[in-house]
């Protein structure tokens, strides 16, 4: 559905700042119906690669296809496959949520018919029935956020493209937001690429992207990416970090990654957690603040791959 | 393109509706400038050739005009303000004509600027100046075409300006002046030689020739005007070369620099 080949874009240089590369020679394949996910910490370049996929930009070189048609010969084709929903509100706030509907259905040339089919449609799965006559500025966030999604669904879009959607929203409203995504993601065999910082949103993606800038780091299912760590790893957190994770190394020969205040021993293969964390305990019990056996989640394998890693630089990239 | 057009325009529309003090201010504002104003030159005012046209009536299409000229200019705005809210990038993606977007947003400015110089082409009458159906239906032509024309230059400006403030000075700047110059205030004929040629090559001033004929020319007579004809063409050119750049504007996609 998406074919991202040798996409490259670089910022121009102005006066003040030098030019800046934000996406490198980046190629990515997401297949018709897949839930993908594209995360990576800010300045990664995903809000550049956004921007670009739904062809306000021009990138500096590669191409595009999206669904056949390569996006910069062929916008226009490509716009009419694609649904956008943006981080910031793209809703006209003095009119109602009736009228802001109606206006996209005008945009993409639907019908009255049609419209009214599909507007019935989405006051099945929102909870915006009795709102239609209301003003946006008028809902709660996540009842505005329901209005992007079901205005970006409007369309029937073969691709939905989502930047970072649940940003401001409580986390009941996001869990709402993301299931009903997922409903209908599933329902129509919908491809959707959505970024996103919270990882308890991708572990029911089918693919998860992680960029570094501008590079990709990593692109599986997040249960290929968790089983990169191992099924166990030990963390624990001191506040004089630093200097007991070299005591760590030279005492018992441990390969260890620290973030801030925290320490990861990542290589424990099953049962052998446990000895190294009593061991631990044991040689500095007064040095640690917390220690815990932890089974890697998205947001680990997110650090590992992310995170800096000056202190360990021979390490680099070992368990990939 | 149309329909898309119509669209846009038609949220330009509900949306001044809704904003009632816009409403108030636009219309308010050049009918207190034309009585002040107005009021005070009558008894000085001779225009050579005018006999029996009094200040009030002189100045009118000139007032007629300048609210045209910022209602027009200044519906653009919001394109600022659509670009901050968000509401622009989702019009962007969609699969419309780059055309259809200026479209949309010119015809919505010409709309607005319409209400309300037609409200205040109800005080025609009452000054002795009555208008025949023909002529009406002229002035209304005169009235699109050259607030499609300001709309477009506002839309052409504001495009790549990131503040509605910034718009507002640049456009003070150089509309009061381009009004002033039109003929609006003064008749072109007694101005010095340096101040006419200006007037001549003011786009502003043949808006104005061809919003006053109607009040003086019957119809036929207009068509045999070399002066207003002229004045037509002037402003057919103008509205087409914003139009086109604008949209030029718009479909220009911002582009990384070479790697």
């Amino acid at each position: 559905m998406i074919q991202i080949e040798n996409l490259t874009h670089v910022y121009p240089a102005s006066r003040k700042t030098p030019a800046r590369t934000a996406i490198n020679n980046l190629t990515l394949t997401v297949e018709e119906g897949q839930f993908c996910i594209l995360s990576g910490p800010n300045g990664s370049g995903k809000s550049t690669l956004f921007r670009i996929l739904c062809g306000m930009s021009l990138p500096s070189a590669g191409t595009i296809r999206i669904a056949g048609h390569d996006l910069f010969k062929e916008p226009g084709k490509a716009r009419a496959e694609l649904g956008v929903v943006f981080q910031s509100p793209a809703v006209d706030k003095h009119l109602t949520v009736g009228e802001n509907l109606r206006l996209h259905a005008d945009l993409y040339g639907l019908s009255s018919s049609l419209y009214a089919e599909r507007l019935s449609e989405a006051m099945a799965w929102t909870d915006l029935k009795d709102r239609l006559n209301d003003k946006v500025d008028t809902l709660s966030g996540g009842l505005a956020r329901q209005v992007e999604l079901a205005k970006a669904l409007l369309t029937r879009p073969r691709l939905l493209l989502l930047d970072e959607p649940t940003t401001g929203l409580d986390p009941a409203s996001r869990r709402n937001f993301i299931e009903a995504l997922h409903k209908i993601q599933r329902e129509r065999r919908m491809t959707v690429l959505m970024t996103s910082h919270i990882f308890s949103e991708a572990e029911d993606a089918d693919r998860v992207a992680i960029m570094k800038e501008g590079n990709l780091l990593a692109f599986d299912s997040p249960q290929t990416l968790r089983s990169r760590l191992g099924r166990e790893m030990v963390v624990l957190q001191s506040r004089g970090a630093v200097v007991l994770e070299g005591r760590i190394r030279a005492d018992l020969h441990l390969k260890t990654r620290r973030h801030g205040d925290e320490i990861r021993l990542e290589e424990t293969d099953n049962g052998a957690s446990l000895p190294i964390l009593e061991k631990l305990l044991a040689a500095y019990r007064d040095d640690i603040d917390s220690i815990a056996i932890k089974q890697p989640a998205l947001e680990d394998v997110f650090i590992h791959l992310t995170g800096p890693q000056k202190s360990d630089t021979s390490e680099n990239g070992e368990i990939q | 393109m149309i329909r898309v057009a119509f669209a846009l325009a038609r949220r330009e529309f509900v949306r001044f509706m809704r904003q009632p003090h816009r409403v108030i201010g636009t219309v308010a504002q050049p009918i207190l400038f034309w009585l002040f104003l107005g009021s005070g030159f009558n008894a000085s005012f001779h225009a050579p050739g005018m006999n029996g046209v009094s200040y009030l009536q002189y100045f009118y299409p000139g007032v007629m005009l300048m609210m045209m000229l910022f209602a027009s200019i200044f519906s653009s705005i919001t394109i600022i303000e659509d670009r901050d809210a968000g509401f622009l990038q989702s019009v962007l993606v969609a699969p419309v004509s780059r055309m259809a977007i200026v479209l949309g947003k010119v015809m919505g400015g010409v709309s607005i600027a319409m209400v309300q110089t037609l409200i205040f082409t109800i005080a025609a009458p009452f000054l002795g100046m009555p208008l025949g159906l023909p002529s009406l239906g002229l002035l209304i032509l005169a009235y699109v075409l050259s607030s499609a024309g300001f709309a477009a230059m506002g839309f052409f400006f504001a495009w790549t300006m990131r503040t509605s403030s910034g718009f507002h000075a640049i456009m003070m700047v150089f509309l009061m002046p381009l009004w002033m110059l039109s003929g609006a205030l003064f008749p072109l004929e007694n101005a010095p030689a340096w101040l006419h040629a200006v007037m001549i090559i003011n786009p502003v001033s043949h808006a104005l020739v061809l919003m006053r004929g109607p009040f003086y020319m019957p119809p036929a007579q207009l068509f045999a005007d070399q002066r207003w004809l002229l004045a037509l063409v002037v402003t057919l050119v103008w509205d087409a070369a914003f139009l086109l750049g604008s949209m030029i504007r718009v479909q220009k996609r911002e582009k990384g620099a070479p790697a």
